[in-house]
């Protein structure tokens, strides 16, 4: 035969079957205990999946995420920006914040919001050493739902900032100076030049950040806040299905997660248009003027 | 004791003949300029007057304080001591009886408004498209209206020859086309001085010329410059003057056709042997 026109011929290695082999075992394995072992309960783990307990806990897990996400990125950003300050204690504020709050454990930091009380038993609202202001009963204004949000945000923040402070290092030089050079003030540059450009740095880290905040959020059950975890404990404290309850968590916070990390793949094609190569379809568009106002 | 007098004595700078104004919009004025990194002197001792419509090319090795005193004269480096005025006031200080007095930064960003600079990585915003690229400064700063200053850039685009590329992002252009888009940006803001750090040093050989037809079209409007190149050809046919640094001091400077066909100092002469 003309070796030419002879075709390449690749075999699988011996040792990628016998993977293989012992995948498929594995997998066969999990299977049949997960199938076969009745102490899984999965009755009642079907009965509770779609409790209405449970998903009202659930819900309060879904909505606390966010919502300390979002107080964790806004408050993140402004300490962010302190610790770049030119101004000294500004500067020293913001590391002491980062420090105290990385710097001991979550668990503890929520316990003490949540006896935030027996340290100030009324907080003033007003000017310090003047009559100027008014004094609120510290119990009536943090509930537990209160001190974990605060607990949560102040925590996160810490970890937000020094990722946005990474994310607006790796910002080229010569672009601040580019921006410098057109008389942009400090303001300008953060919102149209920094932040943008930081983006594709500080999205995929905050997506880890949301997704392990997720679970965090759990830590709330000892303040007896009634998230997913504390929800499905107060059942199984009634019907002591302590394993059956604890599957129906685990399954929630993984197919929550699992969901979050859906807009974030969104979030980043969107920020990657920078980066983006010149496309045949686009570039047409683009150079080829009646296509444009045919589109409009 | 103005600081200007004390120091005109101490050198007499090459006036080019034929040239405008040398106070005021469109000039630069150094005298005794010292600039340094830590205890490392880069620039010693620079004295220069660039006049109003002059296209001043800086040549010199690498290392020789080009870029630093683009920087210095575009605001971006604070400088040790001496004079520095450009379009005719001290840049970021105001004189005072016994010193200079820092102006505020908004004042400073001002001046630098008056001030265009075009680098040689070009630094670009690659985040916004070549039309936003050159809105966002007359937009930002100078609180132009969007569709007022959209017209202008979509001139501005088509002046340097980019007229079709105005939606495209800096990764989508070639470094020539994006050199010009950095051009286009720093004009929007009506410059009265223009700065280029080696503006075509870091493009593709078949990509400088277009470049540089921007810029000797530019120099044709009258408009002030200073070059720092390596393009040797552009500074004997655009340059009104050509100054040589080494090690941080102006070597020499002169009619560019005159200093690089006859330099006098042996620097210069063991220079240009090298790159011509
Ligand atoms: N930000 C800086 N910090 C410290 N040294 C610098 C800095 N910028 C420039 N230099 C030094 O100053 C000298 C002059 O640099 P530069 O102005 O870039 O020269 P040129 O543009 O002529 O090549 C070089 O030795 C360089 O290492
Ligand atoms: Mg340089």
């Amino acid at each position: 035969m003309d070796p030419t026109e002879k075709p390449r011929i690749h075999h699988r290695a011996a040792h990628e079957y016998v993977v293989w082999v012992i995948g498929l075992l594995l997998f066969a394995g999990i299977a049949y205990t997960l199938v076969t072992n009745p102490r899984y309960e999965w009755s009642v783990i079907g009965r509770y999946l779609v409790a209405s307990t449970v998903l009202k806990g659930l819900l309060l897990t879904v909505w606390m995420t966010l919502l300390v996400m979002l107080i964790a990125t806004l408050l993140g950003l402004v300490v962010a920006v302190m610790r770049s300050s030119r101004v000294l204690p500004v500067r020293i504020l913001a590391i002491g914040y980062i420090n105290l709050f990385r710097g001991t454990p979550v668990l503890v930091q929520l316990i003490l919001w949540f006896n935030i009380a027996a340290l100030y038993p009324n907080i003033r609202l007003g000017i310090p050493f003047t009559s100027i202001g008014t004094a609120l009963n510290t119990n009536a204004l943090i509930s537990a739902t209160t001190a974990a949000i605060i607990g949560l945000s102040l925590n996160e923040a810490a970890y937000m900032s020094e990722i946005v402070r990474g994310g607006f290092n790796s910002v080229p030089k010569g672009q601040l100076e580019a921006a410098d050079s057109l008389g942009m003030s400090e303001g300008m540059k953060l919102r149209r030049v920094i932040i943008p450009q930081s983006m594709p740095t500080i999205i995929p880290a905050t997506g880890n950040q949301l997704t392990s905040m997720l679970k965090e959020t759990s830590l709330v059950s000892v303040l007896g806040v009634g998230d997913l975890l504390q929800s499905v404990q107060l059942i199984s404290a009634r019907n002591y299905q302590v394993i059956p309850l604890l599957l129906v968590a685990s399954i929630w916070y993984l197919v929550v997660s699992i969901l979050l990390s859906y807009p974030q793949a969104k979030i980043e094609a969107h920020y990657d248009k920078s980066r983006r190569s010149v496309q045949a379809g686009a570039q047409e568009l683009i150079t080829d003027p009646t296509l444009l106002e045919r589109a409009t | 004791m103005s600081a200007d007098e004390t120091v005109t004595r101490a050198s007499e700078p090459f006036r080019p003949p034929g040239m405008g104004d040398a106070e005021g919009p469109g000039t630069v004025h150094i005298r005794k300029l010292v600039k340094s990194f830590g205890a490392r002197k880069v620039l010693r001792d620079i004295n220069l007057d660039v006049a109003c419509g002059e296209v001043c090319c800086v040549i010199g090795p690498s290392g020789s304080g080009k870029s630093t005193l683009m920087r210095c004269i575009d605001g971006l480096e604070d400088i040790d001591s001496g004079v520095l005025k450009v379009n005719g006031e001290h840049l970021g200080y105001v004189e005072e009886e016994t010193h200079f007095r820092a102006l505020k930064r908004r004042q400073l960003r001002q001046q630098r408004t008056q001030i265009g600079m075009v680098f040689q990585q070009f630094n670009l915003f690659p985040n916004m498209t070549a039309l936003e690229n050159v809105t966002v400064g007359q937009v930002l700063v100078k609180r132009m209206p969007k569709a007022e200053a959209k017209e202008r850039a979509l001139s501005l685009l088509a002046r340097v020859g980019l007229h079709g590329h105005e939606q495209h992002y800096p990764a989508q252009l070639s470094g020539g086309q994006q050199q010009r888009v950095a051009i286009a940006r720093s004009l929007a803001l009506d410059p009265k001085v223009m700065l280029f750090d080696e503006p075509t040093s870091a493009l593709d050989p078949e990509l400088v010329g277009d470049v540089l037809d921007v810029m000797k079209q530019l120099a044709g409007e009258g408009m002030t410059m200073m070059v720092a190149t390596h393009e040797m050809g552009f500074a004997r046919e655009v340059g009104d003057s050509l100054i040589f640094m080494a090690d941080g001091y102006i070597v020499e400077r002169g009619d560019p056709r005159e200093v690089l066909a006859n330099p006098k100092e042996a620097r210069t002469q063991q220079f240009l042997r090298k790159v011509l």
